[in-house]
């Protein structure tokens, strides 16, 4: 008994750098994913085809790749990144690169009569954007950002091969002294917290922005 | 006064458009003139250029050669739009209604209605509330001022569109087909409601193919194919006595 309550507090340490990673690429992904969005839409072409060329990299090849890349390539021609900061570039760029895509979407599907509309009645480009459009894109692209963001949760894992404590690595250290297997038990058990707070939440925004019908 | 009119009551002029979308010649050449409190109907076949000529007045599209004055100022002279100030005050002498009605459906009724005139206009709700209220008891719509446009009839939709265009007080205000998109049954309404801004010598360009509410409530009826304005004049002398043959096939059709 003792010897799982010690599990626990370990594993929560572990949860914490999960935490980390998940909160703060997220807080980074989406402003820079709609950011890309716009570049990918924008009319000026080399914008446009940049963004193109960055979200195919990110989307056309895998994670963990992304995060070696970062994590042991970068340093070779001179750029050394503390851990946790790869982690989270990499994280980041990644996101960012599927969340443009789930913004474009959500931009392209709005008619244009809503920019026409907006336009007739002198608004500018910005205030169209922040007042008509991006709150009917919001509504549009949650249940898709609500899949990519449980996405991020298990993919946290993936540090494991940086050598980073996270929830995944603890346990399977733990695991490895004791063998025991509960730490493994315990582990799903904490993400599936997670994931299960990230559903419910975005259930509750799908129900605040869902108040309207097209 | 009388009959009398000086150049001054021309709230649009527009000469000589023209206007191409790639190797398609849509607008050849058009003249029209719109006085104060006038309402000027535009028929004619489809794919004459109707809604091309009623969005370059507002610039959601641009045309290629000609000049538009609005209220004696030009917004566009020999094909060149001004800009800047300039073209926001003259762009925002007029409203416009659309086919598809193009509300906001994220916001209410009464939100609708607000925000231009908040975001552009930068007043605060407090101080555009009365006039918001007054436009919806005018197009009949006060007891649904919460209501989202989903919930709402085309007709409705319509009629706050109308009312949300008329928040911003334009001094033109462009139709372009109201009552396509709606129901036979819902038709009625929408009309009644431009019939009424009419009355109170709102200036209008209506694009449609009612032709019972051309004849009744227009000014003057513009009659367009293939880019060309192939005939105009007064609604009874055009409805009675066409004096061309593409306008009597087309009247035939209609009526
Ligand atoms: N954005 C565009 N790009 C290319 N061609 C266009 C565009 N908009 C209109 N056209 C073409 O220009 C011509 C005139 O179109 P317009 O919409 O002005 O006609 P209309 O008289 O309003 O017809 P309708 O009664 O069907 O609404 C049509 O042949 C149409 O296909
Ligand atoms: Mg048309």
């Amino acid at each position: 008994m003792e010897n799982l309550l010690h599990t626990v507090v370990l594993m929560l340490e572990g949860t914490q750098v999960t935490l980390e990673i998940f909160f703060i690429t997220l807080l980074l992904a989406l402003p820079i994913g709609l950011l890309a969005s716009l570049g990918r839409i924008s009319k000026l072409r080399p914008l446009s085809l940049l963004m193109e060329f960055y979200i195919w990299i990110m989307r056309g090849t895998p994670l963990m790749l992304q995060l070696l890349f970062v994590y042991f390539a970068l340093p070779m021609i001179g750029v050394k990144l503390p851990d946790i900061a790869a982690a989270l570039l990499a994280f980041t760029l990644n996101y960012a690169a599927y969340f443009a895509e789930i913004f474009r979407a959500g931009i392209q599907s709005i008619p244009k009569g809503q920019y026409e509309a907006a336009k007739t009645l002198g608004m500018t480009y910005p205030q169209t954007m922040r007042r008509i459009i991006l709150p009917q894109v919001i509504r549009i692209v949650l249940p898709p950002v609500s899949n990519e963001t449980i996405n991020l949760v298990k993919d946290t894992s993936l540090i494991y091969i940086l050598a980073m404590n996270d929830l995944l690595r603890v346990a399977r250290t733990i695991v490895q002294r004791e063998f025991d297997m509960t730490p493994f038990v315990v582990a799903a058990v904490f993400y599936l917290a997670m994931t299960f707070v990230l559903t419910w939440m975005f259930k509750k925004l799908e129900a605040h922005y869902g108040k309207y019908e097209n | 006064m009388g009959n009398m009119k000086t150049d001054r009551d021309v709230m649009l002029r527009m000469t000589g458009i023209r206007k191409s979308f790639a190797d398609l010649e849509v607008l050849r050449g058009i003249d029209i003139e719109v006085r104060k409190g006038e309402l000027l109907a535009i028929i004619g076949p489809s794919g004459s250029g109707k809604s091309t000529l009623l969005r370059c007045i507002n610039m959601l599209e641009t045309i290629d050669d000609g000049s538009i004055a609005i209220e004696g100022e030009f917004l566009a002279e020999k094909g060149e739009y001004v800009s800047g100030d300039k073209a926001r005050r003259l762009l925002g002498c007029t409203g416009m209604v659309f086919q598809q009605f193009n509300l906001f459906p994220h916001m209410t009724v009464m939100e609708n209605l607000l925000e231009a005139p908040m975001q552009v206009k930068g007043m605060k709700r407090q101080e555009i509330l009365p006039l918001a209220k007054e436009l919806l008891a005018k197009v009949g719509m006060s007891d649904r001022a919460d209501y989202y446009p989903s919930q709402l009839s085309g007709g409705q939709q319509q009629r706050v569109a109308i009312a949300r265009a008329l928040a911003m007080k334009p001094d033109i205000m462009l139709f372009d087909e109201p009552t396509s998109a709606l129901d036979p049954e819902l038709t009625g309404e929408v009309l009644k409601t431009m019939r009424e801004l009419a009355e109170e010598h709102m200036t209008m360009v209506v694009v449609t193919h009612e032709m019972a509410f051309a004849r009744e409530a227009a000014s003057k009826i513009i009659f367009m194919a293939d880019g060309n304005i192939v005939e105009q004049g007064n609604p009874d002398e055009f409805f009675d006595h066409p004096r061309e043959e593409r306008t009597k096939a087309f009247l035939r059709n209609m009526l």
